[in-house]
């Protein structure tokens, strides 16, 4: 799951404070679950907003949505034209960066401003405390590694570690952090497979992750044909072979 | 009809088990919010007959209550007498309204002025009809008015509910006496559209056994009916009572009272088969009742024609393999009983008279014939209703049968044909399982201590007191308020498992959605106030109603003109012993600018209820919880204390002191300590202001 942090109403006070009519949209998938950005937490960041403005003396119009995800054309559609219908001037999204990104691509002329900071992908290991467990680098290597990601659970994302910076577990930035190659490890001694990490794993190519540019997945049995160049083209080509033999 | 209260179609078990089906749940919420008068349009809408229910009702709503497996019922039959005393003046006043309904020109004759009688009129005046009722006593009331001793309903109390029926337009003609005075036929002569058989079972059985026609042996009925005169009965030292029911221990109570000092009830059936109350009996052997359980009489033994006493015979069995009474003795086995009177309470039967010209059919056993779910009889236009209809019942059958007459009649009137109404048990709540019964606080009944059996027996007076205000408050806070629990919006529900990490009772569960089951749901609302998706709802209570509440506040005192500082106090409702003190002290304080907002529960409160007040322009805030170790939900108050903490984030992230925000737990009582925090928060305030 995507996980973020309201951002300071002080900050997105400052975002907001010269519009007079603006709309607050939730979203009702990650950031609800990790109580940064649902129905609930739109009424606080409306609420607290008001009394912000209220003790100013000025006077802004703060609606409140939320809808089921903001990454998805058909929920984002009806609050679209609900924004210009109703005459809206700016939107802040309660949604990760991917609904600001999604919701500001789809309104066009109407700013749209991050109502939270996304963090990471994580996990909730306990009630309220969620931990980074993926970096979403394109190129999978938990099975070398016992199912623990060293690119996103040590500082550095080395390929063969632990480094010098390892002690008693934890990883030399901070006590609190837990070295991700020491995790590795003992939980391949569990499992009967450190002898594996003899095999130095070699440098990767990292253009499947981010350093490759902005990414994009197509599943073709969904997509529309317009995303489904390259088959079509091998097809029209194979036809052409077959009516010249 | 009630609707179910819940989406799952399923009736709390006192409002299932009520044969009007009251609803017992909302009047407990209508108690604890202090709305008495809410309360009392609440019982009278089901059952017009509610002060008379309120003193003797069997109440099956208690012995159905859910809160048995925690510890003990609530106190519902207390509960609803405590609202008939408590709003006397405005049943009156209340009379003073006009019927809105139009009127219609068909003419209703009821013979019988019981419960059942009395129902049916009431409804049908209500309905614009025109009612008149036929008595042929003196005074209304049926068996209420002429037979159930006052010790335990005073004819004030039936008065009450009649004066109600009346004043609705009822048409009351007693000293008529069916048979004799007039007769069916003469009805359809005068112009009357249908006529409602409700004279109930006014005849007492009697036995027929040798020595029965001795000077000194009396019927239940008319003994009860003369007890209830100006000039009771006089008895001799003994007195045999035969019976085992409700009206034998009536009759039995009401010897003792007269100055009997040995009384005797004889019965057939065990201890365990007696058909009375248990209540009823074990108060009759505190007042030295002696019970004879399986003996039946052999012959009543007289000397100059007046009793001596009576020769009993050992009953060996009540009922066949089938359960159908048919006695079996053992004629060897015999114990004679010395007595100087022998009362006669073995059961009821109509009285027939009625029938007399009436070309009305009647069925072996001396009784009517008659349709259960038609209530019509064989004659076209005349229905039948109560007792006679359904056989010895309680008053509250009674009523629900008066209920259903009108409505046949009704019908009938209007349709010229017959309204098929079965008696249909709904859908309820499963038994509270043992692993959240565990989990419920414990808190014991308010219990009325009965006058002393001594005291009891000098006079008639009633022997059991109403709840005091306090009493009522604190009885009502027992209700567990089934299936009014969380309910989540599958659509809206993001499966984030908040609920589940946080319900106290270990009740909600998430598999696809959230879900409560409504067996174990304990309405606490703890889940409602911290669900991210704002999914979960509660039918019990909502804090939309808090915020008309506020908002109501904010309007009657807008920005510019409203005392200031304004302060908004969000109080636990439960610990307020007195609906005066909040009214009062509201109105008080509301003019030095604190406003009182009564909240079931602070642990309800969501962080933008915390929030709102702020939002709406109040300076400060002051929450009161219940006192020390009062709270009824477990970890509710550290909820609290959280949700309060991010309310001053909040507060602090836009510049607003967090010190605005007070949290204060009551000390004893609201009357005691809820001045006082006011007071501290309000200095509290205007520091924060002189800093400015």
């Amino acid at each position: 799951m995507i996980v973020a942090e309201r951002k300071s109403l002080n900050e997105i006070k400052s975002f907001i404070e010269d519009y007079h009519k603006i709309l607050i949209v939730g979203c009702g998938t990650c950031t609800t679950v990790c109580l940064a950005g649902g129905e609930t937490e739109v009424k606080v960041v409306a609420s607290g907003l008001r009394i912000g403005f209220l003790k100013e003396d000025k006077e802004i119009e703060i609606l409140e949505d939320c809808i089921t995800r903001q990454c998805e054309p058909e929920f984002v559609t009806p609050l679209v034209e609900r924004v210009k219908k109703e005459n809206i001037e700016a939107v802040l999204s309660l949604g990760c960066g991917v609904g600001v990104n999604f919701l500001a691509d789809k309104l066009e002329t109407i700013p749209v401003f991050p109502g939270v900071n996304t963090e990471f992908f994580g996990a909730a290991v306990e009630p309220g405390v969620w931990v980074e467990m993926c970096a979403g680098c394109g190129n999978c290597i938990l099975h070398l590694t016992g199912g623990i990601c060293p690119i996103a659970r040590c500082s550095k994302s080395i390929l063969n570690g632990p480094c010098g910076g390892s002690k008693d577990g934890k990883c030399e930035i901070s006590p609190d952090v837990d070295c991700g190659w020491s995790l590795i490890v003992e939980r391949m001694k569990k499992i009967g497979t450190l002898h594996r990490l003899e095999e130095i794993i070699p440098p990767r190519d990292w253009s499947t992750s981010h350093h490759g540019g902005p990414r994009r997945v197509i599943h073709e049995e969904m997509a529309p044909p317009s995303q489904k160049v390259e088959e079509t083209a091998g097809k029209e080509l194979q036809d052409k072979e077959g009516s010249g033999g | 009809m009630l609707e179910p209260s819940t989406a799952r179609n399923k009736y709390a078990p006192c409002i299932a088990a009520c044969p009007v089906h009251t609803d017992t749940r909302q009047l407990a919420e209508f108690i604890t919010e202090g709305e008495y008068e809410q309360a009392l349009e609440l019982l009278l809408d089901a059952n017009p007959f509610s002060s008379v229910c309120g003193r003797i009702c069997h109440h099956p709503c208690e012995q159905n209550c859910r809160r048995a497996k925690v510890d003990a019922p609530v106190g519902l039959m207390k509960l609803k007498r405590f609202v008939m005393e408590a709003t006397k003046d405005y049943r009156i006043s209340r009379r003073e309204k006009p019927l809105t309904i139009e009127k219609r020109n068909e003419k209703i004759a009821v013979v019988g002025s019981g419960p059942s009688g009395l129902t049916a009129a009431y409804d049908l005046v209500k309905m614009g009809l025109q009612v008149v009722v036929f008595e042929r006593l003196e005074t209304p009331g049926g068996l209420l008015g002429h037979a159930i001793p006052r010790y335990r309903l005073p004819y004030s109390v039936v008065k009450e509910d009649i004066d109600d029926i009346l004043s609705a337009g009822v048409e009351l003609r007693t000293n008529q006496e069916i048979g004799k005075d007039y007769s069916i036929d003469n009805l359809f002569n005068q112009g009357f559209g249908a006529v409602l058989l409700a004279s109930g079972l006014s005849e007492s059985r009697t036995l027929n056994i040798p020595g029965i026609d001795s000077k000194g042996i009396m019927l239940a009925l008319p003994f009860l009916k003369t007890v209830l005169s100006p000039w009771p009965p006089v008895l001799g030292k003994r007195v045999i009572v035969i019976g085992g029911g409700n009206v034998a221990i009536d009759v039995a109570r009401s010897a003792r009272r007269l100055g009997a000092e040995m009384v005797t009830m004889v019965c057939l059936e065990s201890r365990d088969e007696m058909p009375g109350w248990k209540w009823e009996i074990e108060e009759a052997e505190e007042e030295d009742i002696h019970i004879m359980t399986s003996w039946g009489p052999k012959t009543v033994f007289s000397e100059n024609e007046s009793v001596k006493g009576m020769e009993l015979k050992k009953c060996v069995s009540v009922f066949d393999s089938d359960g159908h009474f048919n006695p079996q003795f053992d004629d060897s086995v015999n114990r004679t009983v010395l007595a100087d009177n022998v009362i006669i309470a073995i059961g009821q039967r109509g009285d027939l008279t009625c029938v007399k010209g009436g070309n009305l059919k009647i069925n072996p056993g001396e009784r009517l014939e008659c349709n259960q779910e038609t209530l019509s009889t064989s004659r076209e236009g005349v229905f039948v209703c109560g007792e006679l209809l359904i056989g010895p019942a309680s008053s509250v059958e009674s009523v629900r049968d008066g209920h259903r007459a009108a409505k046949a009649i009704s019908h009938y009137l209007e349709k010229g044909e017959l309204l098929k109404q079965p008696i249909m048990e709904l859908p309820t709540l499963e038994d509270l399982p043992d692993e959240t019964a565990e989990k419920i606080k414990k808190q014991a009944p308010v219990t009325i201590e009965l006058l002393s059996p001594e005291i009891r027996l000098k006079e008639f007076a009633e022997i059991e007191r109403g709840f005091t205000e306090k009493e009522a408050l604190a009885e009502a806070r027992r209700c567990l308020a089934c299936t009014t629990g969380a309910l989540a919006d599958e659509e809206k529900c993001a499966a984030c498992l908040t609920c589940v990490r946080i319900c106290p009772f270990g009740v909600a569960t998430v598999e696809k959605t959230a879900a409560m089951p409504e067996e174990k749901c304990q309405a606490c609302g703890i889940c409602a106030a911290e669900c991210p998706a704002a999914a979960i709802a509660l039918k019990r209570f909502s804090t939309d109603k808090m915020k008309e509440q506020l908002q109501r506040v904010l309007d009657s005192s807008t920005r510019d003109t409203a005392a200031r500082p304004l302060i908004i106090s969000y109080c636990c409702l439960y610990e307020v012993t007195s609906r005066k003190f909040i009214f009062e002290k509201s109105e008080s304080y509301r003019k030095s600018g604190i406003h009182i907002i009564t909240i079931p529960c602070v642990a309800r409160l969501s962080v933008p209820d915390i929030l709102l007040p702020f939002e709406r322009g109040a300076d400060a805030l002051t929450i009161i919880g219940c006192s020390e170790g009062s709270c009824l939900y477990p970890t509710a108050e550290e909820r609290l204390l959280r949700k309060i903490h991010q309310a001053k984030q909040v507060l602090e992230e836009v510049g607003v002191e967090a010190e605005r925000i007070d949290y204060w737990k009551t000390e004893s009582s609201a009357e005691v300590s809820w001045t006082a925090f006011w007071e501290i928060s309000k200095r509290k305030l205007l520091q924060i202001k002189n800093k400015e």
